[in-house]
């Protein structure tokens, strides 16, 4: 019975949670310039591949080869985990919502697993398929555009102002569980450098340092 | 869960570091048959050489280029290194065994890795470089003359299931030298090595097993 008030203010506390909050957009009636939302996202079919290293606890666990095949028009997805020795450790598809799990070696065997891959991959390189809920600033003077998924997650898409552009992926209650950081300098390729932070039971992060990148016609 | 990826992981370096010293050891004799591949075995002391290992899939347009160097003194030390795309060093050196990867530029030792599996890994290697290639268990080998002498390893039993076909190491008649090793995953996935500059019972310095960078 002593645990029922703890669990009551947990749920209170997370229920609690809320979005950062978005200042007015810039417009006619502010007479400022209207504002346009960033778009860190792929305009064609793309291959790419990265170099990944995994981070729990502040520590570097593992290094990986991650390559990624992406087709914002149909809004495929094909990907690989490899690592340097030229072993597959994971390999799926997803197209229209179907997941293909071709090979799966522990510990990516998890039906967990690749769902949330392809979704990260899509949170990165896809645009929100929702819609646009809010245009304005952000605390910090960033300019960032907040989408509504279907599924009720909410996702800020900020570019500040050294031009550097965030995604962040918030739950319907608010609580953040996907932070991207787009780290590329002037004139780089915007996907060179990636950092991928997520909250989960056990919190880790993808830093993700591109080999090459290759549009694909089709 | 540490060790879950540790296993399949080492297993497969450890084969493709076993492999190179099976050619090594054709290099040394006409292997008409294993058992004087077995013989040959006891002659090898050091192993320096460099590779290219090229890996095909269907999700990538061309092959995917990595380019290395090992080093192997009996009778249980080894270093196989990558040093692009990714860089990574596995060693094996007085009983232990260590990954390390890059990370913000300095080597790294890979936290992935559990002492139970290394010693499995050691196992392995030790029946490797003794020269049974044709007694593990784990791979039914066989010898096919043509062009090329061709020895296929085909995995037995479950403990390579879903991860490895086959792997095919081609050899020059001629001077029976390695042109290629071909490990086949998968009729999607194909890891191909080539070897090159290799040197043979040279003085290896012990510290190419001791320091990283």
């Amino acid at each position: 019975m002593k645990s029922v008030p703890i669990l009551v203010l947990t749920f209170f506390f997370v229920s609690c949670q809320t979005l950062p909050v978005i200042n007015n957009a810039p417009g006619p009636q502010t007479g400022k310039e209207a504002l346009i939302c960033p778009s860190p996202f792929l305009k064609e079919k793309y291959r790419l591949i990265h170099a990944i290293e995994i981070q729990m606890a502040g520590a570097t666990r593992s290094a990986i080869i991650g390559v990624t095949l992406v087709d914002p028009a149909t809004r495929t997805v094909s990907c690989a985990i490899l690592t340097a020795e030229g072993m597959v450790l994971f390999e799926a598809d997803a197209d229209a919502g179907l997941l293909n799990v071709r090979r799966a070696l522990p510990p990516f065997d998890s039906t967990s697993f690749a769902k949330n891959m392809i979704d990260d991959i899509k949170l990165i390189f896809l645009s929100p398929e929702g819609k646009i809920h809010q245009l304005g600033t952000l605390s910090d003077g960033a300019n960032v555009c907040r989408w509504r998924e279907e599924n009720g997650d909410w996702i800020d898409v900020s570019v500040h102002q050294q031009g550097n552009i965030d995604i962040q992926r918030y739950s319907a209650s608010g609580g953040l569980k996907r932070h991207v950081k787009f780290i590329n300098k002037a004139g780089e390729n915007i996907y060179s450098s990636i950092e991928l932070h997520a909250k989960e039971l056990s919190n880790y992060s993808l830093l993700m340092m591109l080999i090459e990148a290759q549009p694909v016609k089709n | 869960m540490l060790k879950r990826i540790c296993y399949p992981l080492h297993k497969y370096i450890c084969i493709i570091s076993g492999l190179f010293l099976l050619f090594s050891q054709l290099n040394y004799a006409l292997a008409d048959n294993f058992e004087q591949l077995r013989k040959d075995a006891a002659n090898i002391q050091t192993i320096q050489a460099r590779f290219v290992q090229s890996k095909s899939m269907k999700i990538l347009s061309k092959p995917l280029i990595s380019e290395g160097c090992f080093y192997y003194v009996s009778p249980d030390s080894f270093r196989w290194e990558y040093f692009k795309p990714l860089k990574s060093i596995v060693i094996a050196h007085k009983g232990e065994t260590k990954r390390y990867i890059s990370s913000g530029g300095k080597m790294t030792e890979d936290k992935t890795g559990g002492v139970q599996a290394m010693k499995i890994v050691l196992n392995e290697i030790t029946a490797w470089m003794s020269g049974k290639f044709d007694q593990n268990p784990s791979f039914k080998a066989t010898l096919k003359e043509g062009t090329y002498t061709e020895i296929t390893l085909t995995p037995v039993g479950k403990s390579m299931a879903g991860m490895i076909e086959k792997i095919i190491i081609t050899v020059s008649k001629k001077d029976t030298a390695v042109k290629s090793v071909k490990i086949i995953e998968s009729e999607n996935s194909l890891t191909r090595i080539d070897f090159s500059d290799a040197v043979i019972n040279k003085v290896i310095p012990e510290s190419t097993f001791q320091d990283i960078e």
